[in-house]
């Protein structure tokens, strides 16, 4: 009775937050991309992101209305939202991969962050479930051990199940608090300034569809680094960050 | 300030406009002069090297020198001669050499455009030797004239040279806008050398173009003027654009003209003239709105460089005005915008040449225009207004509507610079859109949540520890506390005791060790269940084992090591 009130809570946390229907809004979008209307389809599949309707599937159709309108980079940073959200999607990593050709960049310009890469692993298979159930399996196996019964083994499966169970809470644990965010560059030609203001010095140009990392935020600018070591500020309009929605998108 | 008629390109325009020979044929003769073959270490030398004719290089190399350095040069003219109704032209570079030395010197073969000039030597002495030489301007400056005046008697005074110079223009009314040609001509009776501007024309109000040289060089037209008869040549054309309203005058412009000589005694000479003020009336253009301000007559037409685009893809629209006119001054392209799609600011082309008729040609203005939906963009005629001197009214010119087709979703679309795109590229644009919008995504601990998880875990683990042990050191009271190791060797020695044959002392030994293990010693004053049981353990393995061999007391022994094994999982 205990062990399964133990296993249902992270499962709980883990369910916490489902978003509210939003099917319609988001056939709406659908119907929008069908019609050729790609500028608000993209605005619609933005406001369902914002309002916490995020999915690897909203993300998915929003790059295929990109890659239709000709926004590569904003495809790419789609595909690479959506592969945040379900890293199990071999579809998404396939275009992700097919996109990451076609706008000629290096598999290290997508992926500036190691780190991040644990962080997917961990989600994909659910390293912070499983580490919550070892340890309580662990602390389950440690008590029958302190009890009368005794059962052959039951110290060894407390000790497994600790060691096991603490490994996996590592990995998830060390990706989300040691990678740094990153962002995907959706504007060909996007300025990279010398300071967080439209009327700064340009100080470089960013690649499209690069993936950099966000050193700093002031309001809407992204204090990046780009694959090349320069560092600069870039408006969240040409660049956007991939561990949260979007929080406006920019049509022109 | 005196300026000559413009540097090469007026040489080339002299020549092509006086030279009856055609321009194209390179004939011309090359001389080398000198002004003395012998000279003082002290004096100068001249050196002229002339060409005579058409299609001389621009430049001429200055040959190589002996014992002589510049110290002046080259000096460049132009003589155009006008003799008997037939123009010559030549051209003279004159240096000025200084001897280094007494001996000999030379100046070595001239050549240039495959003609050349003999070496010429160069006697030098020391000294001075051109002190001497005759002087035609005596020291106080009064004419001494020609030498045989006083053995042939003094000639009549000449008469002054008939030369003239008129600015003709093509119109005197005009609109703004509108070209007019100023043709320059000069009327004379005699033989002309040099021609200069001597101060540079004024066009205030004018927009000014070069004429374009005529092929063929004009040859001079009998001209009467005042009852005189003269040969005139047209010597320069401009063409003028009024760029503003009103009165507009182009003041006299004075020339300088060389006269050649006209016979042995004469030394020719250099007069002025200058043209009459030019004043032409200039009406201002009506007023209307888009008007561009081109003034002339053209047409407008557009195209596109492909009928159909993928998505994402940019077209080029291509805007054309083509015509004659004032084309040069419109800069400004049409303003073009499109629903759905992304204009860029044109680039502007133009091929344009200088005829009288005004500026004749095209220009284009090229948009690149990037739908951004899919279907057909439809392109609304353009327009081009502008004045037309012929009508005396604002003519629009209008372009044929375009449409352009809009094909959806290449994935290859706006990626011209990926050179893998095309290899990657979908044939059929994007993929199919996913229908449901699913679950949102299942939220994931985050690190607190899993540091908390792993501290609670570790906690529970250490106090479940703790508790044992407090739980334990209850129950032992004041005991040794045995080692996990301890009891499991205990057990199995009980064990042994119980199932291994052996003699009374030995598994008697085995069950004592075992319980020492277990418990420890066990101090007389603890009254504690434990101790009660451990020593009443004790007391019957001693007597077992000390007691004399009367019986077999293997059972005996198996109890006792089966109660002692109770006893040691019991309490310890």
């Amino acid at each position: 009775m205990r062990l399964s009130l133990l296993l249902a809570l992270p499962l709980a946390v883990a369910a916490a937050g489902a978003a509210g229907p939003a099917e319609d809004p988001f056939r709406q979008a659908n119907d929008l991309v069908r019609a050729g209307d790609y500028p608000r389809a993209v605005a619609l599949y933005g406001e369902l992101a914002r309002s916490g309707n995020e999915s690897a599937t909203l993300y998915w159709n929003w790059a295929q209305a990109a890659t239709a309108r000709g926004a590569h980079g904003e495809a790419l940073w789609a595909l690479l939202r959506a592969r945040e959200l379900d890293p199990g999607d071999r579809a998404v990593a396939r275009e992700v991969e097919r996109l990451r050709q076609a706008l000629n960049l290096d598999p290290a310009e997508i992926a500036p962050e190691p780190l991040a890469v644990a962080g997917r692993f961990a989600r994909r298979f659910r390293l912070d479930l499983a580490a919550a159930v070892l340890l309580v399996l662990s602390l389950v196996a440690h008590a029958l051990a302190r009890t009368r019964l005794r059962p052959a083994g039951a110290i060894g499966l407390a000790w497994g199940t600790l060691v096991l169970g603490l490994a996996a809470a590592a990995l998830p644990g060390a990706a989300a608090s040691l990678a740094r965010p990153t962002a995907a560059v959706v504007r060909r030609g996007a300025p990279l300034l010398d300071a967080a203001s439209p009327s700064a010095n340009p100080a470089g140009t960013l690649r499209e569809g690069e993936v950099v990392p966000v050193l700093d935020t002031s309001g809407d600018w992204l204090q990046v680094e780009d694959n090349a070591g320069a560092r600069g500020w870039a408006h969240e309009a040409d660049v956007r960050r991939l561990d949260r929605a979007p929080a406006a998108v920019s049509q022109d | 300030m005196s300026q000559r008629l413009g540097g090469a390109r007026v040489r080339r325009l002299l020549a092509g406009l006086l030279l009856l020979a055609p321009a194209a044929r390179a004939e011309f003769t090359l001389r080398s002069e000198v002004d003395a073959h012998k000279l003082g270490v002290q004096d100068q030398l001249q050196l002229t090297l002339t060409v005579e004719g058409s299609g001389a290089p621009d430049e001429i190399p200055l040959p190589t020198l002996v014992n002589l350095d510049v110290v002046a040069g080259p000096f460049q003219s132009t003589q155009v001669s006008i003799i008997n109704g037939r123009m010559s032209q030549s051209r003279s570079y004159s240096y000025v050499l200084q001897p280094r030395s007494v001996g000999k010197a030379e100046v070595g073969v001239a050549r240039t455009g495959g003609q050349s000039a003999p070496a010429i030597a160069i006697e030098v002495v020391a000294g001075r030797l051109r002190q001497g030489e005759p002087q035609r301007q005596d020291p106080l400056g009064r004419d001494l004239g020609d030498p045989l005046e006083e053995l042939f008697g003094r000639r009549r005074p000449a008469e002054a040279p008939r030369l003239l110079m008129e600015a003709q223009p093509s119109r005197t009314q005009l609109k703004v806008g509108e070209p007019l040609v100023l043709t320059y001509w000069l009327y004379t009776q005699v033989s002309v050398g040099d021609l200069q501007f001597k101060e540079a024309p004024q066009y205030s109000g004018f927009w000014v173009e070069d004429l374009e040289r005529p092929t063929t060089p004009p040859s001079g037209e009998p001209a009467t003027v005042e009852g005189n008869s003269y040969r005139r040549f047209p010597l320069v054309k401009k063409l003028l654009f009024p760029t503003r309203a009103g009165k507009l005058t182009i003041p006299a412009t004075p020339f300088r003209i060389g006269i050649v000589r006209q016979g042995f005694f004469d030394s020719g000479g250099v007069v002025e003239r200058a043209t009459k003020p030019v004043t032409v009336e200039v009406e201002p253009l009506p007023e209307a709105p888009g008007f561009s301000g081109a003034v002339g007559r053209f047409r407008a037409t557009a195209s596109l460089d492909r009928e159909a685009v993928p998505l994402g893809e940019a077209a080029t629209l291509r805007f054309r005005v083509e015509g004659t006119g004032n084309l040069k001054w419109i800069d400004r392209g049409p303003s073009l915008a499109l629903p759905g799609v992304k204009v860029f600011p044109p680039q502007s082309k133009s091929d344009l040449r200088t005829t009288p008729q005004g500026i004749a040609g095209w220009r284009t203005w090229e948009f690149v225009v990037v739908p951004e939906t899919s279907g057909v963009v439809e392109i609304q005629p353009l327009a081009f207004s502008y004045f037309d001197p012929a009508e005396g009214r604002i003519v629009t010119s209008e372009t044929a509507p375009l449409a352009l087709r809009v094909e959806g979703g290449s994935a290859a679309a706006g990626l011209a610079g990926a050179p893998l795109a095309s290899a990657v590229a979908r044939a059929t644009g994007a993929l199919p859109l996913r229908s449901d919008l699913g679950k949102p995504a299942a939220k994931v601990l985050s690190s607190r949540a899993l540091l908390a998880l792993t501290g609670v875990a570790l906690l529970l683990h250490v106090g479940l520890w703790g508790l044992n042990r407090l739980r334990g050191g209850v129950a032992r009271g004041v005991g040794r506390t045995a080692s996990s190791r301890s009891i499991r060797n205990a057990l199995r020695d009980l064990e042994r005791a119980a199932r291994e044959p052996m003699s009374k002392e030995q598994a008697a030994s085995l069950v004592e060790k075992a319980l020492d293990e277990a418990f420890g010693a066990i101090e007389d004053a603890d009254e504690s269940e434990r101790a009660r049981l451990v020593r009443a353990l004790l007391d019957d393995v001693r007597f077992v084992r000390y007691a004399p061999q009367l019986g077999d007391y293997s059972d005996k022994l198996k109890d006792l090591a089966a109660r002692a094994a109770e006893a040691v999982r019991r309490w310890s």
